[in-house]
């Protein structure tokens, strides 16, 4: 443990120094995994579907804002579409229009959770969404992660029912139709939603309060609400759903949530607190959770040469650093009356105070 | 010599201004009532535009119904019931916007207090520095 705090101290300090390039080069990273997993998901306009391509989007949305790249993303969901129709990229302007307005115009600091929503599906993680919205951000995320269900299970439908949907004997309106329909009557879908909505909820609610690893109780929680709404859900609307993914599903949701905490929180309630006091009109429960901090050890390394220069010896101090001792004392200044700054002075030591 | 204190205030109100900072300011450009009216009637237009796509998907989704048996059924009752979802719909997000709104304008608010608090205290600081250099150099010129 003293290993990865240390590793998160030194992690913490390089990104001080180096926030400039690591922020667009995160936002690379990411962009790049969402562009992969869309593609992985749909593939349908070669011309996106191309590494180099995607190389060239993620470095655009490394520079842009966040919102930006959730466009962007939107728009290669659209283009993806294009590939199999032009119905289809109707369709999905349709849906994407319909969800902006009645949903994520309310939402535009979490719409990242929109476009993250089908990547954790493609990655067979989508327990991770609802656990760490829940544990980084609040319960107005649950809209735009429930909406990125919706996006999933349309690329998904999309997906699996391209050969229909490309076919030139299908009508533009049963085309329209058979995407309705399939969006409409998917139970897994809904209970998708319903499993995002309350997970998240829930992992709120029990983070935010009081209680001693609040957050690792959260993550469990919402990693066995998941499991349970899945299977029980799957098992009473007769949904075809696989047991053994949705466990690995939960069980990867509380491992990530676990990093998260460890990233975002890291406290030590072995050495918490708590004191109680009252003024006039309060009575004050106060509880006191140190941060888990560990001093690095710093390595310093001094070389020691002989007066000839002939022999230099190198040493590893392990020891943090020990300021050298000024070789002679400055003597003092004498100041005189008229340079002196009286009131400087007066306010250095006020704000001392 | 390098003052601090003055640099982390003049960081603070630069990473506002630049963050934040930016939509609260021009948040508070509007008097309230101008700020949440402005919001419902871009919202009335966005929840119309909105509600119209409903309208049409569902018509599109119901259309061989529709054309089949379009002379068996009531129109009136069929507009009524639309206009009557359209008022529903209206309504509840006007609430919707309404609360978001004031509850927007009250954080820009806040936000807005603190950034002006902050530049008073940027205030001072250049006047303290201001009267302190006059009297330096008054001094010179008096020595």
């Amino acid at each position: 443990m003293t290993t990865l705090l240390e590793t998160k101290q030194k992690i913490k300090n390089f990104y001080g120094e180096h926030d400039t390039w690591i922020l667009p080069l995160l936002k690379f990273l990411l962009a790049f995994l969402v562009f992969q997993s869309t593609n992985y998901i749909m593939g349908f306009f070669e011309a996106l579907d191309n590494i180099f391509i995607v190389l060239i989007l993620s470095l655009i949305s490394a520079v842009l804002p966040i919102n930006g790249m959730t466009i962007l993303v939107c728009i290669a969901i659209v283009a993806h579409c294009y590939g199999v129709g032009i119905e289809v990229a109707g369709f999905a302007i349709l849906l994407m229009i319909l969800l902006m307005i009645l949903f994520l115009r309310f939402t535009s600091r979490d719409n990242l959770a929109l476009i993250l929503t089908p990547a954790a599906f493609g990655l067979h993680i989508p327990a991770a969404i609802p656990i760490g919205a829940g544990l980084l951000r609040g319960p107005a995320c649950a809209v735009p992660s429930c909406c990125g269900v919706i996006l999933y299970y349309f690329m998904d439908t999309v997906r699996d029912r391209s050969t229909v949907l490309q076919g030139k004997e299908t009508e533009s309106l049963q085309k329209l139709q058979i995407l309705l329909d399939a969006l409409i009557n998917n139970q897994e879908m809904w209970l998708n939603i319903l499993a995002f909505a309350v997970v998240l909820m829930a992992v709120y609610l029990i983070s935010r309060t009081s209680a001693d690893y609040s957050w690792r109780i959260g993550d469990a929680v919402g990693a066995i609400a998941y499991i349970l709404i899945m299977i029980l859900g799957g098992m009473f609307l007769n949904i075809n759903i696989s047991i053994g993914s949705v466990i690995i599903a939960g069980i990867l949701g509380a491992v990530i949530g676990l990093i998260i905490e460890f990233a975002a929180l890291g406290v030590d309630y072995s050495r918490s607190e708590t004191t109680q006091f009252e003024d006039d009109e309060y009575v004050y429960y106060v509880k006191a959770v140190p941060k888990s901090f560990v001093a690095q050890a710093e390595k310093s390394i001094k070389t020691i040469s002989s007066e000839s220069g002939s022999e230099e010896k190198t040493e590893i101090a392990e020891a943090p650093e020990i300021p050298e001792e000024e070789e002679e004392a400055v003597p003092v200044e004498r100041v005189a009356e008229e340079s002196f700054d009286f009131e400087k002075k007066l306010e250095d030591s006020l704000k001392d105070l | 010599m390098l003052d601090t204190q003055k640099i982390k205030k003049m960081h603070k109100l630069a990473v506002y201004e630049s963050g934040e900072g930016k939509q609260h300011l021009a948040t508070s450009n509007y008097y309230r009532s101008d700020y949440i009216g402005l919001a419902l009637i871009k919202n009335f237009f966005l929840t119309t535009i909105g509600y119209g796509l409903l309208v049409l998907g569902w018509a599109g989704y119901r259309i061989d119904y529709l054309m089949s048996n379009a002379h068996r059924m009531n129109i009136t009752l069929l507009i009524a019931g639309a206009l009557a979802g359209y008022v529903i719909l209206l309504v509840i997000y006007s609430v919707l916007t309404y609360i978001f709104c004031t509850l927007k304008y009250a954080r820009a608010q806040k936000g807005i207090q603190k950034y002006y608090k902050g530049l008073g205290e940027m205030k001072k600081i250049y006047d303290r520095e201001e009267s302190r250099n006059e009297k330096i150099t008054g001094r010179e010129t008096q020595s």
